[in-house]
Formats: structure tokens, C-alpha cells, sequence
């Protein structure tokens, strides 16, 4: 049941099909040699237990890194990113983009 | 007495909230310092977490820059801990989350680019499947590629972006200083493909997205290129159609 009116015909989509069926020809999307199953391929940090720097003692601190984060700039390089707002920011901006206060230390 | 899981509950909670009380039962060889020590333990379990986000958001953090990535990424943990035992599913709501944190606000287009990552790490970890064979697509008859269903490869991703968001992550995953890009030039959309064991991510055309969804969602060939064309007029059903079969998008096909 087509009740609107339709924008391709049968044989536009013949065609389409095709010709791109053509134009991709007998090369698939994967070669061959391009298939090598290989193990430990595992992404950094996703191994269960991560021995070494950060994860002995460093939690003895009693600072609460959460509290003064904000004080934080953003050092990366998302000021090659402008935005409605402006750029990137190097320095904490206690006021955008909504007006709200947060500190900013 | 007490039961295994109440002491399980009871540990979690106080991991995940460090204002909780050491739990009951937490000794130490110190005796006066079971807090401390827990708190290791603790920090341990953030270290760990904050380091599979970094893993996972790479460009994220490099947007950030290493600090201020990890004091996000340290916030997100102690709201959002883990939900499964499988580390590789962790940080789905990442993305969400930035959307609402106020510290990146001025980055509208960020939480973009971590979906786009989320995508890249849901494909990575897709099933293997082989994308259908030249032969089979040169077998159909063209007049009967109309009512075609395609079955799409496990690891097809799609990411849909008010921002330039393709743009963004692809100069960003490159090595070297990244050129600048205008977040106001417009939308893109993303494919997401792992054809062999390599992620790849493609810039869609326009109409492409809409396209894709149509026929990941049962559309026959027909019906997904009209609701294509219903969102852009300027769709080249030719153009998207090559372009899907050279990715290895499509796993198979039927007729309806």
C-alpha cells in the first residue's frame, strides 16, 4: 500500500544499483592479507589487574582531587575548535556559557 | 549475621562514595589507620577506571589535555561506577555525561566527539563477520533491487552531529599539531565500519545517515531511499549505495 507519491521510480533504482554494484567491481571491502587475527591486541589499561605507576600508594593522599578540579585549565588542543561560545578555553571562565558561578579558585 | 551480599553492597558503596564510612569488618596491620589504607584501595579503583576512559577517549582527552581529562573522567567514575564486570563496556554514558557537565560547557560539540569514540569502541569489539561478496551483489537483477533487505555488518556504527564532529575527531586522531577547525561549518555525520579487524570511520554524505538507519531498521533498498530522500532532496542514492558496499557496511541481502 503506497500511498504517497514516491520520488524514485523502480528504474532509477535499478540503475542505481547497478552502477554502484559497477563502480565498486570485484574489489572487496577487505583484502585478503588485510586479515590477520592476532592476539593481544587489548587496549591499553583494559588488562584486569594494570600494575605500575599511580596504582600503589598514591590513594594515601586525603586530597580530594574532585574539589579543586575546576581550578584546572583545559591545556589540550580544543582551542583549534571555535565554537558560538568563543574558543577553547585556557583559563577557567567562571561565567559561560550559562551565567552560572562556578569557581573558578 | 551479617550476608555476603550486604557486605558486598556495603563495600561498593563506600569505594564509590568517599565520604562513606570505612566499611564494617576493614582492618589493617596498622590498626589506627584502616582509612587510609582503604583509601589506597580506593584510589586504586579510580586509577584503574580513569585509565580505561583514556584508553577508550583518546581524542577526548587529548582535546583536554591529560589533567583535565582525568579529573572529568574521576567525576564520571564516582557517579557512574561500573555497571558490568566487563571493562570493555565501560563508559557508555560518557558521552551523556558531558552533555550535563558544566567544567566543558563551553565545548558544545565534545560530547560528539566522545559518542563518536564510544562508536569507533562498540565496532572494535562487534562480531566478525565477512561483508558480502562482489559476486553475490553482481548476481542480483537490478530490476528486483528495490524490495532488497540488507542485513548490515555487526560492527556498523552511526554518529549524527550538529557539529562537525567527523572533521574534529579525524584531526585530532592524527599525529602532529591539528589545523583549525570552525565548529560552525555545519553538521556531519559518521559511519562507523570494521570490515576486516581495522576501524575505519567515514564522513557521510548528506541524506547518507538518514539512509543507513532506514535500512538497518528492515527498510527495503526502495522505501530507505525515499525516507533519504524526504530528509534531503539533494540525496545521490548511487553515490551512498557505492560508498556503503566499498566500506564492507553490508553483511547480506534478501529480497523483502
Amino acid at each position: 500500500m503506497e500511498s504517497k507519491t514516491r520520488k524514485m521510480t523502480s528504474l532509477a533504482i535499478a540503475s542505481a544499483f547497478a552502477a554502484s554494484v559497477a563502480a565498486v567491481g570485484a574489489t572487496p571491502a577487505v583484502a585478503a592479507d588485510d586479515m590477520v587475527k592476532c592476539y593481544g591486541i587489548a587496549k591499553k589499561g583494559e588488562n584486569d589487574c594494570k600494575a605500575g605507576p599511580g596504582t600503589s600508594c598514591s590513594g594515601s593522599s586525603t586530597v580530594d582531587y574532585q574539589g579543586n578540579a575546576w581550578k584546572l585549565v583545559k591545556k589540550g588542543t580544543c582551542t583549534q575548535v571555535s565554537t558560538p561560545f568563543g574558543p577553547g578555553s585556557l583559563t577557567c571562565l567562571a561565567t559561560r556559557p550559562t551565567g552560572q558561578n562556578y569557581q573558578c579558585g | 549475621m551479617s550476608r555476603l551480599s550486604d557486605t558486598q553492597t556495603g563495600f561498593a558503596h563506600a569505594v564509590f562514595n568517599a565520604d562513606a564510612a570505612v566499611p564494617e569488618g576493614i582492618v589493617s596491620h596498622l590498626r589506627r589507620q584502616p582509612r587510609k589504607r582503604f583509601g589506597v584501595y580506593r584510589n586504586n579503583v579510580y586509577v584503574s577506571l580513569i585509565s580505561v576512559l583514556e584508553g577508550r577517549f583518546p581524542v577526548v582527552s587529548r582535546l583536554l589535555g591529560e589533567d583535565f581529562f582525568k579529573a572529568t573522567a574521576r567525576v564520571f567514575v564516582e557517579h557512574h561506577p561500573p555497571t558490568s564486570p566487563v571493562l570493555m563496556r565501560y563508559g557508555g554514558g560518557f558521552s551523556e555525561f558531558l552533555e550535563t557537565f558544566e567544567p566543558v560547557a563551553d565545548l558544545p560539540w565534545l560530547a560528539d566527539v566522545a559518542r563518536l569514540e564510544w562508536a569507533w569502541n562498540l565496532a572494535y569489539h562487534a562480531a566478525d563477520k565477512d561483508p558480502v561478496a562482489p559476486e553475490a551483489l553482481a548476481a542480483i537483477e537490478p530490476a528486483s533491487a528495490g524490495s532488497l533487505v540488507f542485513e548490515l555488518h555487526p560492527a556498523v556504527q552511526l554518529v549524527r552531529s550538529a557539529f562537525p564532529v567527523v572533521s574534529i575527531w579525524s584531526e585530532h586522531s592524527k599525529d602532529g599539531e591539528p589545523e583549525h577547525i570552525d565548529a560552525g561549518a555545519g553538521g556531519e555525520d559518521g559511519l562507523i565500519v570494521r570490515p576486516g579487524i581495522a576501524v575505519e570511520v567515514r564522513h557521510l554524505p548528506r541524506g547518507g545517515a538518514a539512509f543507513i538507519s532506514a535500512l538497518a531498521g528492515g527498510k527495503t533498498l526502495g522505501e530507505a531511499a525515499e525516507v533519504a530522500l524526504d530528509e534531503e532532496a539533494s540525496f545521490d542514492l548511487q553515490a551512498n549505495l557505492a560508498g556503503l558496499i566499498a566500506s564492507g557496511a553490508i553483511a547480506g541481502l534478501r529480497p523483502a
